[in-house]
């Protein structure tokens, strides 16, 4: 019910865009508020008089996805519509999506507005180079859970700043082909007659399927998914305990990959590795999961909400090559194709152990959002145009063209299931956002180098094994942690 | 030469055609490959069955030149072959004037730029990229061709050690013949050894042509809009699931090196030193 | 030395008033003495740097000192200065003024020649007939002018600018628009003392070595027998034959080594084929394959490699004087003598700048081992893995991490140590100390 009155109060406030929304908040941000926000409101309102500087334009870095599926083109020309009348022009950036504003921007050829990770974003502001933001004054403020926005936060020299928007939330999702359950899956997998086939629910039951898939056609597998992807392996870690830095991820001298029983989840990747093939030891996975889902060699893999696109072209592509019709195969991937959240792990670590006790998994994940470059010539035009792109309407619309699990909350509600489970989680904590810091660009090849010699593992003969136990994993865990804080440290 | 055939020549022809084929497949495989994928119909490089895609199709081809809102590759195609030429025509001029001087002048402080030229080439180039780029910036030619067509012209004089020893071979004797006859030095060079070194100046313009054809740290440090973007550069901004079009992209970028190289080869064979000197 | 001091005190101690007015204004002493259009050339020459250090020059040189003074706050809206920049700019202004003292020192020069020239009662030489000798027997002055300034720019300024970096700060947090300061030796300092760093500096520095010699040689002697192979006279189709390896060529580098990495990847072809013949897929570039990692590397860069050295080759073959072969066929000699005796010693005279151009290029081989096996960490290594080069962990270490200030201070040491090395093979070459030998 509550979800409701505030997906109407959000519609009702998306409809009178920036006039409306101002009043609203205010009310809001004066509740309580500490002094070190009066000072950081003091710097943002200089930068942000609210007057809108007029006949500017103003270039806008957004993702490939975003563009090459039309959702850009929709958004800048809605928003050039509405804005017409002061002048405000909005354009493609045409730049490099991955592109680095502090290269750039001090020279004055950044873009003015850019959409890119939470990681990459905060990254920037420690340089200062993009502005800090009145975000209390954007319609989407109330709708964006705290945990979110807790992303974009960054303390400089005492006073706490936001420096980015959330538009939408990157965590790991399980795909997997419905199809390709067994027909009787639901006598032989759906112990507890949920309706839910055991294997998408929990890891215990998908190691065993891919055991007995693979087991019936050598040609064919369960779950696959590169072993030496960081972002997706670091999870089975932290269901166990593990972090990333201390304090909250701002300590970067406390490296806690290790911490916990982490080498439990390390034991449950080995398993996981143990019924694929060699190709989960490189990059193998990453690039042919799409055709091979397709193909149904694969009968499940992980990957990000923003992928859903690629893995229903690649599955349409396949019926119409079987005779059907581009309509009717597109409507068949999407029956088949099922992305949902992630199976639950066994407590014990152990993914033979029978009737196990089940816990939910922790997920690393990221928040994509905007940010105003600090060397722009109209930065309130700028905050318009995040304002307009973080509305209802263009959040609710970017969700349906492109799949992305948005991080308003009414757009969340109404989105569909993802969007809820991958929200759920956020606020469960389920998912660690990549931290704000920029020693994180040191973590992933000595975590990598882990995970390619756990999985390695899996194949090789009995008596040249590295990690025959879990205090030898823990061993390794904390030989990568040492690794990062090298990497880190040394030559600070 | 001689016509009748000995066993062993026969013997000897033999063996160096199985030497030739075994290298040139070897050179050939993986280009094939490339080409194979790019012809193939799914897209998707693990379609393929053993080392042939299951089917073909020019699609892949069509779409690269046709589709161009997100990847405009006609326009980088474009962008590369002028940056590469005016590259190629200044560098080699450069380089080429660099090296005969080098060779055939003896002056002050000669033996010591040859030294530091040689010493310059050891430091490691992307160190010297934060510089480059700030310069640019002062200069005002960030996401300008003609600030690369800059960069890759003033760097080729530094690679003109190859072109010394060649220079150095071709006798002094054919200069010291054409200035009794009261030729300057600048018309020796023009008249005399320019004609004379074009084994050399092909290879010099093949080389100084494919560097900024296939170089990609450079334009990607320099060119930010992607309507300025050069192949190589546009090729490595593609997205991962958008393999068969870097296939295709990478094949057909190859196409102009391997006609220039059939528009020069003629150049590059016929011997000229004996014949000049006899004359 | 003494010399050079008294020819300065002969020329200040009998020089006349025209020619000391060249001291001060530029160009008037040659102006006097009849040649105008030399005298206004310095005149504009004093003029323009004048100018510039008026505009800019002077601040650009205290900047390189101060490396700036106000930190640039974006939020509050101060302007500041760029560390980076003044560096550089900084750099310019120190090149800029060199040029004009070595035009300024010509001048006094030109001055006194023309003093004694007129003292003679000759006339001076005209201006027209100076270009003419520029174009004669000043030929080289004039040729490698627009080289030297090119290279000046381009290459030899960036790498001083890097010199520098390597005794300041700048990297880290410390980047624009924080302010960057001189340090001094501290960034040697700190790489000695790492206790890490020197096991895992010669591990590294040792492979370099071995691979940088070996990759010279698999490259030269497989392009130079390819070229050779190719030059025979049995061969037909020549320019066929040729486009394969030139095919190669073609294709940029990057590709080639993307292309290389998936193709024997686990799930690559090779390995496709493999399983098809029922074997076990081979991991030939993960975790454990360090020697079949580093030869396939080999043998990719010679794949890579061979085909420029064969068109090298093949322009150098048909160079050679073929008089002599004949000779030495008269006299008997084999075949393989042939190639002993006159092909090989005139390859290498010939080739011995590119021989040390392929050594230098192998040594900084970069994309090899980043593009092949990147993203992996060994144990017993320090933030490296058993291929990497130092290039590639001057790579890991500086860039990942943004400190510039040490990757300018290893790649220094290793700069001074691959120079050293190089330029006492250079210098000991013959194509260095008989440039004559094949003429």
């Amino acid at each position: 019910m509550k979800k409701v009155i505030v997906t109407m109060l959000a519609a009702s406030m998306a409809l009178g865009l920036l006039a409306g929304c101002k009043e609203n908040t205010e009310e809001v941000s004066t509740n309580d508020t500490p002094s070190s926000e009066v000072a950081g409101d003091a710097v943002t309102n200089q930068i942000f008089t609210g007057e809108l500087e007029e006949n500017v334009t103003i270039q806008v870095l957004e993702n490939d996805t975003a563009i090459s599926k039309g959702y850009f083109q929709e958004l800048i020309d809605a928003f050039n519509k509405e804005y017409a009348q002061y002048g405000i022009t909005a354009v493609d950036a045409n730049m490099d999506q991955y592109l680095d504003l502090a290269n750039d921007g001090p020279y004055g050829y950044g873009p003015d507005v850019l959409y890119q990770a939470n990681d990459v974003i905060m990254k920037y502001s420690e340089g200062k180079h993009i502005y800090p933001l009145p975000v209390e004054q954007l319609d989407c403020y109330d709708q964006v859970p705290e945990d979110a926005w807790k992303a974009y936060l960054t303390d400089i020299d005492g006073v706490a700043y936001t420096c980015g928007v959330p538009v939408n939330i990157q965590a790991p999702m399980l795909y997997y082909r419905k199809d390709l359950l067994p027909e009787d899956w639901e006598s032989t997998w759906d112990k507890d007659g949920n309706q839910v086939p055991d294997m998408v629910e929990s890891w215990n039951d998908l190691y065993a399927f891919s055991l007995a898939r693979h087991e019936e056609d050598g040609s064919k597998y369960g779950y696959m998914k590169a072993m030496n992807d960081m972002y997706f392996a670091s999870g089975f870690l932290f269901s166990y305990g593990a972090y990333i830095f201390g304090n909250g991820n701002t300590d970067t001298t406390d490296i806690g990959f290790a911490a916990g029983e982490a080498e439990k989840g390390a034991h449950v990747l080995q398993q996981l590795a143990s019924a694929m093939n060699e190709d989960c030891i490189d990059d193998t996975i990453t690039t042919n999961a799409y055709s091979r889902i397709a193909d149904g060699t694969y009968f499940a893999t992980m990957s990000t909400p923003d992928m859903y696109s690629t893995f229903i072209e690649e599955l349409t592509k396949v019926y119409e090559a079987e005779g059907l019709s581009t309509e009717e195969a597109e409507t068949k991937a999407k029956e088949n194709l099922v992305m949902t959240g992630l199976p639950k792990l066994p407590e014990s670590g152990d993914l033979t152990e029978e009737n196990p006790t089940l816990k939910e998994m922790v997920a690393m994940g990221g928040m994509n959002g905007y940010a105003v470059s600090a060397y722009t010539k109209a930065p309130n035009a700028c905050l318009a145009f995040v304002d307009f792109a973080t509305s209802y309407e263009m959040e609710m619309k970017r969700s349906q063209m492109l799949g992305i699990a948005p991080a308003r909350g009414d757009v969340a509600a109404e989105a569909g299931d993802v969007s809820s489970i991958l929200f759920a989680r956020l606020k469960n904590n389920d998912i660690v956002l990549m931290p704000s810091v920029e020693a994180v660009s040191q973590i992933w090849v000595p975590g990598q180098t882990f995970f390619i010699d756990l999985a390695k593992d899996a194949f090789r003969l009995e008596d040249e094994r590295k990690y025959k136990d879990l205090d030898a994993m823990k061993q390794g865990l904390n030989e990568m942690c040492q690794q990062i804080y090298d990497g880190i440290h040394t030559l600070q | 030469m001689k016509k009748h055939r000995t066993p062993g020549s026969i013997l000897d022809t033999i063996i160096t055609y199985v030497i030739l084929l075994v290298v040139c497949a070897i050179f050939f495989f993986p280009c094939l490959w490339l080409i194979m994928a790019s012809f193939s119909k799914t897209g998707s490089i693990y379609s393929f069955r053993g080392f042939f895609p299951t089917g073909f199709s020019g699609a892949t081809f069509v779409k690269l030149f046709t589709d161009t809102t997100m990847y405009n590759y006609p326009r980088w195609f474009v962008n590369t072959l002028f940056i590469a030429c005016m590259s190629c025509i200044i560098g080699t001029f450069l380089t080429i004037l660099t090296a005969y001087t080098m060779s055939r002048f003896d002056f002050k402080g000669r033996k010591h730029m040859m030294k530091t030229t040689m010493v310059l080439g050891m430091f490691p180039s992307f160190m010297g990229m934060t510089a480059v780029y700030i310069l640019m910036t002062q200069f005002n030619l960030i996401n300008q061709h003609w600030g690369l067509i800059l960069i890759y012209a003033a760097g080729a004089p530094m690679g003109y050690l190859t072109q010394k020893g060649f220079f150095d071979t071709i006798p002094k004797a054919i200069d010291e013949a054409a200035k009794i006859d009261g030729a300057t030095n600048f018309q020796i060079f023009c008249k005399v050894n320019l004609p004379l070194s074009k084994p050399m100046l092909v290879y010099t313009a093949l080389t100084s042509f494919t560097w900024p054809w296939s170089d990609f740290i450079l334009p990607k440090l320099l060119l930010k809009e992607k309507d300025l973007y050069t192949v190589a550069v546009g090729l490595m901004s593609l997205d991962e699931t958008e393999f068969a079009r870097f296939a295709a992209g990478s094949v057909f970028i190859a196409v102009p090196i391997v006609i220039l190289y059939f528009c020069l080869v003629k150049n590059m064979i016929h011997g000229i030193s004996a014949g000049a000197v006899k004359g | 030395m003494r010399e050079k001091t008294k020819i300065w005190k002969q020329m200040i101690q009998t020089s006349r008033w025209q020619t000391r007015l060249s001291a001060l204004v530029m160009g008037s002493g040659q102006f006097l003495y009849g040649c105008r259009i030399k005298g206004l050339l310095y005149l504009a020459v004093e003029i323009c740097t004048i100018g510039y250090f008026a505009m800019r020059g002077m601040g650009d040189i205290r900047g390189f000192f101060t490396l700036g003074t106000q930190t640039a706050d974006p939020w509050t809206n101060t302007p500041g200065d760029n560390s980076v920049v003044m560096l550089l700019m900084g750099l310019l202004a120190w090149l800029i003024l060199a040029g004009f003292v070595a035009l300024y020192i010509a001048n006094l020069k030109d001055a006194y020649r023309l003093q004694q020239i007129v003292d003679r009662g000759e006339r001076p030489e005209r201006f027209i007939d100076a270009m003419k000798r520029l174009l004669d027997q000043k030929f080289y002055a004039l040729a490698l002018a627009l080289p030297v300034v090119g290279v000046c720019v381009f290459s030899i300024l960036p790498i001083v600018f890097m010199i520098l970096i390597a005794f300041t700060n700048y990297g880290g947090s410390i980047v624009p628009p924080a302010l960057v300061d001189w340090v001094g030796l501290e960034n040697f300092e700190k790489i000695i003392t790492l206790s890490q760093f020197a096991p895992t500096f010669f591990k590294i520095l040792s492979w370099n070595i071995v691979w940088a010699v070996l990759a010279t040689t698999i490259n030269y002697f497989a392009g130079l027998g390819l070229a050779l192979l190719l030059n025979k006279d049995c061969v037909k189709g020549k320019a066929i034959w040729r486009a394969f390896p030139i095919l190669a060529y073609a294709i940029p580098g990057f590709i080639t080594l993307l292309a290389f990495k998936f193709m024997f990847s686990y799930g690559g072809p090779i390995n496709q084929m493999i399983r098809d013949a029922g074997g076990v897929a081979i991991g030939f570039l993960d975790l454990d394959a360090k020697w079949t990692a580093r030869w396939i590397g080999l043998l990719v860069n010679c794949w890579i490699s061979v085909p420029s050295i064969m068109l090298l080759a093949t322009g150098h073959l048909s160079n050679r004087d073929m008089s002599i072969y004949e000779a030495a066929r008269i006299d008997g000699a084999t075949k393989f003598q042939q190639f002993r005796r006159l092909t090989m010693p005139y390859m290498i005279f010939t080739t011995t700048p590119v021989i040390l151009g392929q050594f230098v290029g192998n040594f900084n081989n970069f994309g090899i081992f980043y593009f092949l096996r990147g993203g992996m960490y060994m144990d017993g290594y320090f933030l490296a893995s058993d291929t990497d080069l130092l290039i590639n962990w001057l790579y890991n270490l500086s860039i990942d991490n943004n400190y510039y200030c040490i990757g300018a201070a290893i790649s220094l040491i290793i700069f001074i140590i691959t120079s050293i090395i190089s330029l006492t093979v250079y210098v000991r070459s013959s194509a260095y100390r008989e440039e004559d030998t094949f003429q």
